[in-house]
């Protein structure tokens, strides 16, 4: 590996492990990386792009149903219940911590902090898209072999 | 039981040795992040994995070759299932182990999952570790079956028992029970034969549609509060069987009642309290006394039913369906697609007589639920075989009610399928909107007379025929069964309270029914119509369940043609229960259930589903 692989995977690393700090990212996505190997090269990533597709809907249905006046707070938490569940299969921590702010709302049937949680949720969503997806093309630039090189 | 003995028992051939690696697990969950996820931590653990989305190809799967899967793993919430529900079928078709997968730990939902009969509970997101460890419930299984066959043979499992002591925990009925009653049983489980262990893999017990009517009988002789293995073991007096074996088929039969009776619930909530009298009789039948209060009241009779709330179902039913119970007393539910159809099954709903019906010499299920009344009605569904018209009538709302007073937990005995589950439910609530109608089933033949067209009537029916969605082919083939022949039953039943779901059994059915003309009548096709009405309200409980039951009500009628072929698959299968809906005895259902079930199972062929158009729904694998 040369200097600048080198240099690339410590950035790959720093990157990584502020995501961890930050807590953009939890236990969850560590699990994702020990399943990726040689047979499963980029699980990693294909989890998150499914996430990212599937996910979308479930914005979009939350955002409807927080249009709709009286709100159907049972409906709305079962649309976020699952959407919890996908963000957490894929580790999104934040993401996670701003759903159950949202679906504590639901159950207080508070209709303001709703609507306001979910601005959170989807700032938080957005926000982690991006990090990752900057952080997956990096890794892509600097090659699988970083995979294993990946500080735990 | 060596390692091997159960190693070989697993089933993968090649992976027999390597076992826990290689063995075979179907994952379902809608949500495909999760499913991802859930097949690389898999395939991890060296599982071979097979993933789908839908809960319904799932079952599909499942049932077309039930030694394809070692284990399954569920997730709770999903579209078109629930969970529950298929844990269910799972639990009664194929016998296999199942873990329900959730983002919830909420411990109302795993003590359902418990009372389903999963064997874990996990929480999202799931971890490896936890993972590894899943294959124990395989062995466990295996480990118990063994000791039962072992016991089988020498009246004493305590060497199975031991076996799978390590397991002892999963299958209290079975090894605990056996292992601490062994010293104190007499003549079963004299136990102390020097069963080795690994000396031979014994068959698991097949529960063929006379055992398990002969254990129906059992349990209505005793009374299914005094309904203890020991006693129903001396009753049945059959060789070779064990008193764990019969534990638990009970537990099995048990849960299936109660869920029968929850569905019962629903519906007689929604009846109405029409019929009060009508529920009388329904419940005085099996002694299921709770469902009185059903009729009385038309409110669910929680206390009575099972560990569901009521409300729990019904919100399920809601939710799921979109179409609330309510509904279906509306009376524009109710649509008789074949009024006579309707009059029949209503009819049948209302004889909701708790007598069991006596089972018409052909009728070879009606046994079954002698005892218990109300919870198989379905039997009588099954008479189809013989003289549809006459079990038709019995059929009606005594099976019904039969369903819902029966302990739900048969359900999962009888209904291999969903689609039977959801019959007997779908009848049960049926019945109990039969019931409202407070047509007094003179049991039997009267039926038609006694329904009333009325819309509580009437939407049972169409309730149930909706819940058909899926299960449309088993219910086809009982349901087919033309009501018409029967006659006037109800007219109305047609109500699709819960077209989302009914359309599509209705479709099964109505191709199912279309082919008996059991009775002379054109039942079957009217039959499957009706059906879809009234299976309609369990749709979504039941999912298919419900019209299973319908349609077995349905089949019944056509029951000759039915039970002919099928006949004990029939009765198994909700939907094609001929007898499945009140069977003639009410009991039968279960029995039916259960019939159609082991039918299935003995009997691929059969072709009850084939004619109706059903689908691979059927009971493929029966209860082993």
């Amino acid at each position: 590996m040369d200097r600048n692989q080198m240099q690339m995977h410590r950035q790959i690393a720093n990157i990584r492990k502020s995501l961890f700090d930050q807590e953009y990212l939890d236990e969850q996505f560590i699990q994702l990386e020990e399943l990726q190997d040689n047979s499963n090269p980029n699980f990693v990533e294909e989890v998150v792009t499914l996430f990212y597709r599937d996910s979308a809907r479930f914005l979009y249905n939350l955002d409807q149903a927080l249009e709709k006046r009286p709100l159907d707070f049972s409906k709305l938490d079962s649309l976020m219940h699952q959407f919890k569940g996908s963000s957490s299969s894929i580790g999104a921590k934040k993401v996670k911590i701003e759903c159950t702010h949202f679906r504590d709302y639901c159950n207080a049937r508070n209709a303001e902090g709703c609507k306001r949680t979910f601005q959170h949720v989807k700032k938080e969503y957005t926000t982690l898209k991006k990090k990752l997806e900057a952080y997956f093309q990096m890794s892509r630039q600097t090659g699988p072999v970083e995979r294993a090189c990946r500080p735990r | 039981m060596t390692v091997e003995e159960i190693r070989g028992s697993v089933g993968v051939s090649n992976e027999i040795d390597r076992f826990p690696i290689g063995m075979r697990v179907l994952a379902v969950d809608d949500d495909p992040t999760c499913l991802k996820l859930l097949d690389g931590l898999l395939r991890k653990c060296q599982y071979q994995v097979t993933t789908t989305n839908q809960a319904i190809t799932a079952l599909k799967m499942l049932r077309e070759n039930r030694n394809r899967f070692d284990l399954v793993i569920s997730d709770v919430h999903m579209p078109d299932m629930d969970g529950f529900k298929l844990l269910e079928l799972v639990g009664l078709e194929m016998d296999l182990p199942v873990i329900m997968l959730s983002g919830n730990s909420d411990p109302k939902l795993v003590m359902k999952g418990i009372t389903h009969g999963a064997c874990d509970y996990l929480v999202k997101p799931v971890r490896l570790e936890e993972l590894r460890n899943i294959w124990q419930h395989v062995i466990r299984r295996k480990v118990e079956s063994k000791s039962q066959s072992k016991s089988n043979n020498q009246d004493k499992t305590n060497n199975g028992g031991e076996g799978g002591q390590e397991a002892g925990s999963g299958d209290p009925n079975g090894k605990l029970n056996r292992k601490r009653k062994d010293e104190d049983e007499d003549v079963e489980d004299n136990g102390n034969e020097d069963d080795d262990p690994s000396s031979q893999k014994k068959p698991r017990v097949v529960w063929s549609i006379d055992l398990h009517r002969k254990f129906v009988a059992a349990v209505n002789q005793l009374g299914i509060e005094k309904a203890v293995p020991k006693r129903i073991l001396d009753l049945m007096n059959v060789e070779g069987l064990t008193r764990e074996n019969v534990a638990s088929h009970l537990q099995k039969y048990r849960l299936y009642l109660k869920r029968i009776s929850q569905q019962a619930n629903m519906v007689v909530a929604f009846g109405g309290s029409k019929d009060a009298s009508s529920y009388m009789r329904m419940s005085s039948l099996d002694g299921l006394g709770d469902f009185r209060t059903l009729s009385g009241s038309g409110r669910l009779p929680n206390a009575a039913l099972s560990s569901y709330s009521p409300s729990g179902m019904l919100g399920r039913l809601n939710s799921a369906t979109g179409v609330t119970l309510h509904s279906l007393t509306s009376p524009s539910m109710i649509q008789p697609t074949h009024p006579q159809n309707l009059t029949n099954s209503i009819g049948s709903l209302t004889k909701f007589q708790p007598v069991v019906l006596p089972t018409p010499p052909n009728h070879q299920n009606t046994n079954l639920f002698q005892g218990i009344p109300s919870s198989f009605d379905l039997g009588h569904l099954h008479q189809n075989g013989n003289k549809p018209n006459t079990q038709i009538p019995d059929f009606n709302p005594i099976d019904e009610s039969r369903i819902f007073t029966g302990p739900s937990s048969f359900a999962t005995l009888g209904s291999q399928s969903s689609l039977k589950m959801a019959s007997s439910e779908s009848f049960n609530l049926v019945s109990s909107s039969s019931s409202f109608l407070d047509v007094p089933p003179p049991m039997g033949e009267n039926f038609h007379d006694q329904l009333p067209p009325n819309s509580s009537m009437k939407y049972g029916y169409s309730a149930a025929t909706n819940t058909i969605p899926g299960f449309g082919s088993n219910i086809n083939s009982t349901a087919s069964v033309p009501l018409e022949a029967q006659g006037q039953r109800h007219g109305q039943y047609g109500k699709p309270s819960y077209s989302p779901y009914s359309s599509n059994a209705f479709s099964t059915l109505a191709a199912a029914a279309a082919a008996p003309p059991v009775n002379g009548g054109g039942l079957g096709g009217a039959v499957s119509q009706a059906n879809d009405g009234i299976c309609g309200v369990y749709n979504r409980s039941n999912g298919n369940g419900a019209t299973a039951m319908q349609r077995s009500r349905e089949t019944e009628r056509s029951s000759t043609e039915l039970k002919m072929g099928s006949g004990e698959e029939y009765l198994l299968e909700q939907t094609k229960l001929p007898s499945g809906f009140v069977a003639n005895n009410g009991y039968d259902s279960l029995d039916d259930l259960m019939n159609g079930m082991m039918k299935r199972e003995q009997d691929p062929t059969i072709m009850m589903d084939g004619e109706f158009g059903f689908d691979p729904y059927s009971f493929g694998s029966c209860i082993q």
